[in-house]
């Protein structure tokens, strides 16, 4: 093992056991130690919600339930998975619920307000080809984009993201290649046009 | 290789590229821990989950229900007013859902209410029936741990929720169900009629 090798697994073991500590604080109630957990993670919670929901006052609506259902649920946490898989699982499930009550509220199919807001939400910064991509992700149908964001860009498995999303295995992994389908075209189309 | 794969393989390797190159963090524009750090209620303080209010709604609308009477109450069963179960009083506590810090004062005030009326009655109800009842809080109770363990594994989960949220509401409407039926007061007989619904 090189130096540096051993200087990075130090590290990260040094954050697990930060974090493992910041973890059990919260549990008794320290709200400063669910703070520094908070500034740890809210970055990765907010994208993930962002680009879920591709709305961004949605997203930051979604990343703040997550963020205090974390904090109703912790004394269940036991720790058997990270507490960032743990987090992202339940700020999925807030997008998702948020999902569900604008449709009951507004007693649509969902999908077409989500489109229009995409298009409407010129947000997510970055630049070059990313921002093409971005933008292309931010204008997929909702179901490809939640199912190509979970499986594409945050690691779930297909069987993960199914369960997660409550569609069928096969359901999810047709909305992913849809999804990059989609992405490919619109960038094919970009890039024409540019 | 075909003519037409090859770019599609190309521009699948791409999209692959351009995907992992995105950052997977993003910082909101504005802080939101101000938000969040108000609406945290103090550990032990925890005033219950918000959908358990709707629920004791719900439970009061159920509660003049017949619905699980036909559950409980089959036509064909004789009726037998206050016969002694030879089986002892039906275990209210053993069909308690869910940590109890979950549940909403109210809702776990109504619920201990109506476990103590059918406490009183329980012995009033036909053997049929009381085994009925049995069997029914014992499937409640078994399918709200197999919920709740789901739930500690996924906090928030829309569906598990929903699961729970409906399993309490079976389980008061089981409860509620027996009261109506033995008389409301607990001094009465049995209404024969309502229970025949």
């Amino acid at each position: 093992m090189t130096e540096h090798g051993g200087g990075s697994e130090f590290e990260r073991a040094r954050r697990a056991a930060e974090e493992r500590a910041l973890v059990d604080s919260a549990k008794r109630g320290s709200k400063a130690a669910f703070e520094a957990l908070y500034h740890n993670h809210v970055g990765k919670v907010y994208g993930l919600c962002l680009r879920m929901t591709a709305h961004r006052a949605t997203a930051e609506d979604c990343t703040q339930e997550a963020f205090i259902q974390a904090w109703r649920s912790l004394p269940s946490f036991e720790s058997r998975s990270a507490f960032g898989t743990w987090l992202h699982r339940i700020a999925v499930n807030a997008v998702l619920a948020h999902g569900r009550r604008t449709r009951e509220r507004l007693g649509s199919e969902g999908s077409a307000e989500d489109e229009a807001v995409a298009l409407a939400d010129p947000t997510v910064a970055d630049d070059g080809t990313i921002v093409d991509l971005e933008a292309g992700i931010r204008r997929l149908p909702a179901g490809a984009r939640q199912a190509l964001v979970l499986v594409g860009l945050y690691g779930y498995s297909h069987e993960e993201a199914a369960g997660l999303l409550g569609i069928a295995v096969g359901t999810c992994k047709s909305q992913v290649h849809r999804a990059r389908q989609l992405l490919g075209e619109r960038l094919d189309a970009s890039e024409v046009t540019q | 290789m075909t003519a037409d794969s090859k770019p599609r393989t190309a521009q699948a390797r791409g999209l692959d590229a351009g995907l992992d190159a995105l950052p997977r963090g993003i910082e909101p524009e504005r802080d939101l821990w101000p938000s969040i750090e108000a609406r945290l209620e103090p550990r032990g303080e925890r005033a219950g989950r918000r959908w358990f209010w709707p629920a004791a709604a719900a439970v009061l609308l159920v509660a003049g229900s017949s619905l699980v009477t036909a559950v409980l109450l089959h036509r064909d069963e004789p009726l037998v007013a206050r016969q002694q179960s030879a089986n002892g009083p039906v275990s209210y506590a053993a069909a308690a859902f869910g940590p109890g810090q979950t549940l909403d004062p109210t809702y776990a005030a109504a619920r201990e209410e109506l476990a103590r009326t059918l406490s009183a009655r329980i012995d009033r109800l036909p053997p049929g029936a009381r085994r009925k009842l049995e069997q029914n809080l014992a499937e409640l109770r078994r399918a709200s741990a197999e919920i709740n363990a789901a739930l500690e594994l996924s906090p928030g989960d829309p569906l598990l929720e929903e699961l729970l949220l409906s399993t309490y509401q079976e389980e008061l409407a089981v409860l509620a169900s027996v009261n109506q039926l033995t008389g409301g007061n607990g001094a009465g007989p049995i209404d024969a009629t309502r229970m025949q619904l």
